[in-house]
């Protein structure tokens, strides 16, 4: 866009295109690494991008550091407390995150006011009814604070989990001995026996505290010490990871099978409809501990910790749902007359299906498929309270409710706590905007039925 | 349509069993390093009919589950028939599954009518979000949670905290069937799976309170409730008499599929309640590599699932009279 001459240079396009690179900009080095570790071509990228600095990183803003009696803080960014200099980070990253899409939603104002031809399309009402729902907004609110939440996970977190978690003995971090008065260093993983929280006042870390080391915790200490943040963060990342691939699979699979029962109906359909009704009488969540465990040794479940694993599996055992939800509404566009008259005009079965039907199931699939997102979430969770699915090392979020359960009465219980209180929200998130997204679609007059939408996430799946 | 669908989950069973990636019988003996081990293995795979060519064993399979041949535990409990093993894991689960469909009928949906008939207030809103919210509760956390609240309870709530309320039972346990037709035996056996129920419930009593609300709400603007109270018919029987029959029409057939959902829920309570039902047995058959013991299990599941299904589709007919076989869509 920005490369072509014929545009003028004062068009809004430009300008907008510009202040995308200028957003841009802060954290280059982080997307230029990102894609270098994605594509197998450029190995020289992932070096080169973590080379140019990247301004929301904990690089810039430290928040480790010694306190030194009499001269304070020394390390943390700018002299303040680790505390602060973790939320200046964290409002950072939430602030740059905020920022894009505030950019975002200029653009598609203005890309509606100068280039659009059109002067009202029907999109426009979906927009504006949704702008109007608060339900809605407060879900779509909470879903983009999981997603920077996880997108932004090795920068939030208080420390690194390769520091943390991962190879605890490798790192250092430098504490003031007040005995010797003097500054000395300790590895992380000495310091990390000495921040455990196992349930008596003397053996707990908790929420928005510091450990003896100077360092602090906003969401506690696990009982091995590590830091809760971290591994709620990074849960995030690996929980969103496997709910989005499943849903992706599911509703792929869930679209190709509604087209294709709407499109020839009668024994195709019904035979879809046997397997989809005997993929639910098996109950799902015992499906999945079923194939997780059968599966658990191939190289499958070796990737990505297992997760793309869980993915397959809850997209296989969870597509009927989806495609029942969009079956009706397949039929009902099927039996348009625009796809007759496609049809009579010699176009392909495919590419009937893709133009003329599928742009109206594909709001359907949007308001199902996030609500069977946040009933994925709390699966997966339920799966690693029992230990199985996500691998050990990986924090998960079940997992940390699991090794939280024995201190739940104790002063530890923020273990089990936070963790479960932030899948609750999560879940609530995902249905209030599958709510908020389906009342501004305004299923009603577009087809003509309205299905019960409720059962979709629930808490009985873990 | 029911036998079809028995036929293809099974069918999927035996596939993950038999085809998948891991060999029952490696499974049962664990980790092969010795003679001993290995002639182990060579037996079980006889036993289990592993050597024979695919179709016979898919023939076997299919016939042994028809007459309800369910084999035997190889790990969790070594030469225990299925069919015994269910008689003693079965009642407890039974018993768990009647009182968490029962409580959500008795909280949901007087909570969801009461919203209804208050719409837009703010004890609307409250029941309604908290309908929200407490279906987006993960079961397993939630128990957990409970159970910490139920321990603290000591000299605040219950009198003398939950354990002595009432009938002397423990928090966490199975409870003890043995005595039902007796008032204490009844109370005590109902007491250990309450907060079991409690939560098993829950996702369904969060559904239940926002469907009876959304038909109450319905319902209450239907001509003819304006006709009763043009005509003076008080408010407390139009209620009583039009708004509710009417409004629990649509409730029966979600409360029969919900108590499917409840058959795989039931894994993580009874693990986090201690309660040994078919959940646990399933679970510990799983851990422990148990997949003769499991695959026998997942049948007894399918056979439920589907049983309710039908029941479902039969009350459905019963109730609603427009519903018919022909014009399902």
């Amino acid at each position: 866009m920005s490369g072509d001459r014929r545009v003028q240079a004062d068009s809004p396009a430009v300008r907008w295109a510009l202040g995308a690179v200028v957003l841009l900009l802060p954290e280059l080095g982080a997307v230029v690494s990102f894609l270098g570790t994605v594509s197998p071509v450029a190995v020289g990228v992932t070096a080169a991008g973590e080379a140019i600095p990247t301004l929301l990183s904990r690089e810039t803003i430290p928040n480790q550091g010694v306190f030194v009696p009499g001269s304070g803080w020394q390390g943390p960014f700018m002299g303040l407390s680790p505390a602060l200099a973790w939320g200046l980070r964290v409002a950072l990253v939430y602030a740059y995150a905020g920022a894009w899409l505030a950019w975002l939603w200029y653009g598609y104002r203005l890309y509606r006011r100068e280039y659009r031809t059109a002067g009202w399309t029907p999109r426009d009402d979906v927009i504006d009814r949704f702008r109007t729902h608060r339900w809605g907004q407060f879900g779509l609110v909470v879903v983009v604070a999981f997603f920077v939440l996880a997108l932004f996970a090795p920068t939030l977190g208080p420390t690194t989990m390769e520091r943390n978690v991962y190879e605890p003995f490798s790192y250092e971090i430098t504490t003031y001995d007040a005995d010797a008065g003097e500054i000395r260093s300790v590895t992380v993983g000495q310091a990390n026996l000495d921040s455990i929280s196992q349930g008596e006042p003397d053996r707990n870390v908790g929420p928005l505290s510091y450990d003896r080391y100077g360092r602090f915790h906003p969401f506690g200490t696990l009982p091995s010490g590590q830091d809760l943040f971290t591994a709620v963060a990074v849960g995030a990342r690996i929980s969103l990871f496997i709910g989005l691939l499943a849903i992706s699979i599911s509703g792929l699979l869930a679209v190709t099978l509604a087209l294709v029962s709407a499109y020839y109906g009668g024994w195709v359909d019904l035979a879809i409809v046997l397997v989809s009704d005997a993929t639910q009488s098996l109950p799902q969540l015992l499906v999945v501990i079923l194939l997780s465990v059968v599966f658990s040794g191939t190289w499958i479940a070796s990737l990505y910790s297992g997760g793309v694993l869980l993915a397959v599996i809850f997209a296989l055992t969870g597509w009927p749902s989806l495609w029942r939800a969009i079956r009706g509404p397949a039929f009902q566009v099927a039996e348009r007359r625009w796809v007759e008259a496609s049809e009579s005009f010699g176009v392909p079965p495919g590419s009937t299906m893709r133009r003329h039907v599928l742009p109206y199931i594909v709001g359907y699939l949007l308001v199902y498929g996030s609500m069977n997102l946040g009933g994925i979430i709390i699966g997966i969770a339920g799966l690693s309270f029992l230990g199985l699915g996500v691998s050990s090392p990986t924090p998960e979020w079940g997992r940390l409710v699991k090794i939280g359960q024995p201190f739940v009465t104790s002063v530890s219980w923020h273990i089990a706590v936070i963790p479960g209180l932030l899948v609750v929200i999560v879940v609530t998130g995902f249905s209030a905007l599958g709510d908020g997204i389906r009342d501004a679609i305004d299923m009603k007059t577009d087809v003509g039925e309205e299905t019960e939408t409720s059962t979709a996430a629930s808490g009985a799946g873990g | 349509m029911s036998v079809p669908v028995v036929w293809l989950g099974t069918t999927a069973t035996f596939a993950i069993i038999r085809l998948g990636p891991l060999n029952p019988a490696a499974a049962i003996v664990g980790p092969v390093n010795s003679a001993q081990a290995q002639e182990r293995l060579a037996r079980i795979e006889r036993q289990l009919g592993l050597t024979e060519p695919l179709h016979e064993q898919y023939l076997g399979y299919m016939i042994d589950l028809l007459t309800f041949d369910l084999g035997q535990s190889w790990v969790v409990f070594p030469g225990q028939e299925t069919v015994s093993l269910l008689a003693t894991f079965g009642p407890r689960t039974v018993w768990l599954g009647l009182w968490s469909v029962l409580i959500p009928l008795f909280v949901g949906i007087p909570l969801g009518i009461y919203a209804g008939l208050h719409p837009n207030t703010k004890r609307d809103y409250a029941a309604s979000v908290g309908g929200i919210v407490w279906r987006a509760m993960p079961n397993f956390w939630l128990a957990v949670i409970l159970l910490a609240l139920l321990s603290l309870t000591d000299g605040l709530f219950f009198w003398n905290g939950w354990e002595s309320f009432l009938v002397e039972t423990r928090l966490v346990g199975a409870p003890d069937l043995s005595n039902l037709t007796d008032p204490t035996g009844f109370l005590r056996a109902t007491k250990q799976v309450l907060p079991a129920a409690f939560v098993l419930g829950s996702a369904s009593m969060g559904n239940e309170l926002r469907l009876s609300r959304t038909a109450v709400l319905e319902i209450i603007n239907e001509n003819y409730v304006e006709m009763a109270e043009a005509i003076g018919v008080s408010r407390r029987r139009i209620i009583g008499k039009h708004v509710l029959r009417n409004a629990l029409i649509p409730l029966i057939p979600i409360i029969t599929s919900e108590a499917y959902l409840l058959v795989g829920g039931s894994v993580l309570v009874e693990v986090v309640f201690g309660i040994n039902g078919i959940g646990t047995l399933f679970f510990e058959a799983m851990t422990a590599g148990d997949l003769p013991l499991a695959g026998s299990l997942m049948y007894v599941f399918i056979l439920l699932t589907v049983t309710i299904n039908i029941a479902q589709d039969l009350l459905y007919t019963a109730i609603d009279p427009r519903i018919g076989y022909e014009g399902e869509r």
